[in-house]
């Protein structure tokens, strides 16, 4: 029994308990302690992460090593980035309630769960505590009935995803005799070998994930849960459980069922081009930001699956450089959009940004950033992310992934551009309210990330292809 | 052969109960049904051998989970009568598209084989001479028990979100504050007064609460003296 | 182990299964039926692995099956708070009612 291998996930799992017997017994509100000691949590785990070793701990049902770690830090890092824009939030609409960091941290270990699952049980027991309590988040405002409403339509059509997935993972199971990777993918050596059976589990699990990741077919739920949620909520919800359920189709589909590659390429790529022609064409006409912010992840994840379609290391490697430039430049956007408040209340309308340049030069700028660097324009890092990702489908001669990528990366440039001619060119509107540090902290965070991620990019994708090798074994 | 017997019997109340969760028109019944449709499911699990998954069955979801949902109809107070049928509209459509899927998946079970060589990655292979019970307890607790605790910690999330979503605080509710009322010292609120013996009790001259000119709503509800805190 | 041969087993779940996505898709009434019907699916996998389990002589299905068992139970409890939260706010369950946000 190796039970050190999940350490930072134990020590998490504690303080999240700490903190709640904490916010319950402390004499008056404790929301923004319990944020404080939850951030603290995330930057222990984080270090013990970095320190942890390669290893298979627990009889081979969680696996910590350099793809776990790689993908560890990015979920921490977007959770830490979370709880901080929620400060001044959850202050404002009346939400300051202890559970609200705890409930983050506890979802958080669902995703380091998935990040290191190693048996299809700790996969779905990991999925299963992030959405959870997730779907709590989405209804947190609970006096507000669009934000009901999210949750309700978030927690059936997410209970209906898990079911398939767990299906789907029945009869993988019961097709092939194991739920252990290891043994799936020693069992599973040659397309010939797979029974139908196990195809048909693997096309349910593949279906589960996509949901939750919100990929082309199962994207109904996005647009409406990411309007209907309190703003931080959509925040988190946008960065750390697409990287963790990102990571998670990677680590099946290059893990185990990588010799199955005939089968689920085709799936994968369908999806990719369906989730990027949706995400740059259904945002065209948006009026409302978190909406538009919805069909922009959908496309970005479009681009990520890309990578992972090529079903090589290089590919791999793209979809993990993708989700790190990904999440920074979500969570700073989120950041702007929270920082929209006029006499208190909270706007989200496009329109509510026209002039912002001559009002407040400096969120105008972070923000154009953002939007410039998800067009995919250098030298931000989203450009870089998707050279990545493109490089590694033309070196697998999927050209015509690639020119499609190419082509609705221009469309999207359309309706991000035509926000930064709003902030820039149109009639000033009337200032928004003074901006909180915490929010100014994230943009600044993110924009400094996103613009200057080319002097340091080489690190990251050498730690983005150790991570990637050790997929593929 | 009676065990033959016995799964077609199970097998086919469960879908039919199944059926009449789904369509019942009063939620109350599809409850009920539900129940039902548990108890054959156990009845199954018997037959596959998992004894104690089957128990786990009832006690869990036809003692709590099941009851969970009535209460939650019950709560609600939903006019049963305004309930709108569309279930009609897209019987067709549905049902079409639920017999392609059936047929697809019965067509896949036909052919079920076990992967030739995977007798090597057994797990936890069944010991026909143990019984289930122990041998389910002999790996939860020790191959099993991240997964243990991490089943635990989503008790915990499913608690934590309950509490959260559903408690309300009201402010003008009357609580009872236990600290208080057993700290309270009867000198704290009562005096004592002598009374003359034969002259009679004035109105004023005994034991009573001492008087505390206070808001008059809070006044008259202290001068019970019987420690209620707001 | 098996009294019949697992493709019963198999297909009396795959009939609870589509039953239950039916329950989801084509109920027009109210949402708590809708949590019945997750519940109906949860089964259907439940059956699954344990019909599995036996077959192949390992008790790993019937530990997963147990897992299920734990999460579906907090699966209801949420959703029904989430109802309850929705019910207090609209006034209504009903499916057609769910409909604030279109776009």
């Amino acid at each position: 029994m190796n039970w050190i291998s999940a350490l930072p996930e134990l020590v998490l799992a504690c303080a999240g308990m700490a903190i709640l017997v904490f916010g319950v017994l402390a004499p008056k509100n404790a929301f923004r302690l319990a944020s404080m000691f939850t951030i603290a949590a995330f930057l222990i785990t984080a270090m013990l992460v970095m320190g942890g070793t390669t290893s298979l701990g627990y009889s081979g049902l969680f696996s910590s090593d350099a793809f776990s770690q790689f993908v560890k830090l990015l979920i921490l890092a977007a959770a830490t980035l979370g709880v901080i824009v929620s400060l001044d939030y959850s202050e404002h609409e009346n939400m300051q309630r202890f559970e609200f960091p705890v409930l983050i941290l506890l979802s958080t270990v669902g995703m380091m769960l998935m990040a290191s699952a190693a048996n299809l049980m700790s996969l779905y027991l990991g999925v299963e505590l992030m959405s959870l309590s997730i779907y709590v988040l989405a209804a947190f405002a609970r006096d507000n009935l669009r934000s009901a409403e999210a949750g309700l339509k978030y927690f059936v059509l997410g209970a209906l995803a898990s079911g398939l997935l767990l299906y789907g993972i029945s009869l993988v199971y019961g097709f092939s005799g194991s739920m252990n990777f290891a043994d799936l993918s020693a069992e599973l050596t040659s397309a010939s070998q797979a029974s139908t059976g196990v195809t048909i589990g693997v096309v349910f699990i593949v279906a589960g994930l996509a949901f939750k990741v919100s990929a082309v077919p199962f994207h109904m739920w996005t647009p409406d849960v990411y309007e209907g949620a309190p703003t931080p909520v959509t925040a988190f919800m946008g960065t750390a459980p697409k990287v963790a359920a990102m990571a998670l189709l990677v680590r099946l589909l290059s893990g185990p069922f990588a010799h199955l590659l005939a089968q689920w390429q085709q799936l994968i790529v369908l999806v990719a081009i369906a989730s990027m022609l949706l995400g740059s064409l259904a945002a065209i006409g948006q009026k409302n930001i978190k909406r538009l912010m919805a069909y922009s992840s959908i496309g970005h994840m479009g681009y990520a699956l890309v990578g992972l379609a090529a079903g090589t290391p290089l590919g791999v490697k793209g979809v993990l450089i993708y989700l790190v430039t990904y999440v920074f430049m979500n969570v700073g956007t989120f950041a702007c959009i929270l920082a929209m408040r006029r006499r208190g209340r909270a706007v989200e309308g496009i329109a509510d940004l026209a002039g912002l340049a001559k009002t407040d030069l400096g969120m105008a700028l972070w923000l154009a950033i953002f939007m410039f660097s998800m067009a995919g324009i250098p030298p931000f890092s989203g450009f870089w992310g998707k050279l990545f990702i493109f490089q590694a489908a033309v070196t697998q001669g999927m050209w015509v992934l690639a020119v499609i990528g190419v082509l609705t990366s221009v469309i999207g440039a359309y309706y991000y551009i035509r926000i930064i001619k709003v902030m820039f060119f149109d009639d000033a509107a009337e200032a928004f309210d003074a901006r909180p540090a915490s929010l100014s902290f994230v943009a600044v965070a993110g924009g400094l990330f996103t613009t200057g991620f080319f002097l340091f990019a080489a690190p990251v994708e050498a730690a983005a292809l150790a991570a990637a090798k050790v997929i593929f074994g | 052969m009676i065990a033959t017997l016995a799964f077609y019997l199970f097998a086919g109340i469960l879908l039919v109960s199944a059926a009449m969760v789904v369509s019942a028109r009063n939620p109350v019944h599809a409850v009920l049904f539900l129940i039902l449709s548990f108890f054959n499911a156990a009845a199954l699990f018997l037959l596959a051998g998992a004894e104690f998954l089957a128990m786990i069955l009832v006690i869990v979801y036809v003692g709590a989970v099941a009851v969970l949902f009535l209460f939650v109809v019950m709560m609600l107070d939903i006019n049963f009568t305004q309930l709108r049928e569309g279930f009609q509209r897209y019987l067709p459509v549905g049902a079409t598209i639920g017999v392609v899927l059936l047929a697809e998946l019965v067509i896949v079970f036909g052919g079920w084989r076990i992967a030739p060589g995977s007798d090597a990655h057994r797990f936890a292979p069944i010991d026909v001479a143990v019984e289930n019970t122990r041998q389910i307890g002999n790996i939860l607790y020790t191959d099993y028990i991240l997964l243990f605790q991490a089943s635990g910690l989503i008790l915990l999330v499913a608690m934590i979100g309950a509490i959260v979503l559903t408690l309300r605080d009201r402010k003008t509710s009357l609580h009872q504050v236990v600290s208080k009322q057993v700290a309270r010292m009867p000198a704290d609120t009562l005096v004592m007064v002598d009374v003359i013996r034969g002259a009679g009790v004035p109105a004023d001259h005994y034991l009573r609460p001492k008087v505390a000119p206070v808001a008059a709503p809070e006044a008259a509800h202290d001068s019970h003296g019987h420690g209620g805190h707001h | 182990m098996l009294p019949v041969p697992l493709g019963h087993y198999l297909t009396v779940s795959a009939i609870l299964l589509v039953l239950g996505i039916f329950g989801i898709f084509l109920n027009r009434k109210n949402i708590i039926v809708i949590l019945m019907s997750v519940e109906l699916i949860l089964l259907a996998v439940n059956l699954n692995l344990v019909a599995f389990s036996a077959a192949l002589g390992d008790l790993a299905g019937q530990i997963m099956a147990m897992f299920v068992l734990t999460v579906a139970a907090a699966e209801a409890s949420i959703g029904l708070a989430i109802v309850v939260v929705y019910f207090r706010n609209r006034g209504s369950i009903e499916v057609e009612d769910v409909n604030m946000m279109k776009g």
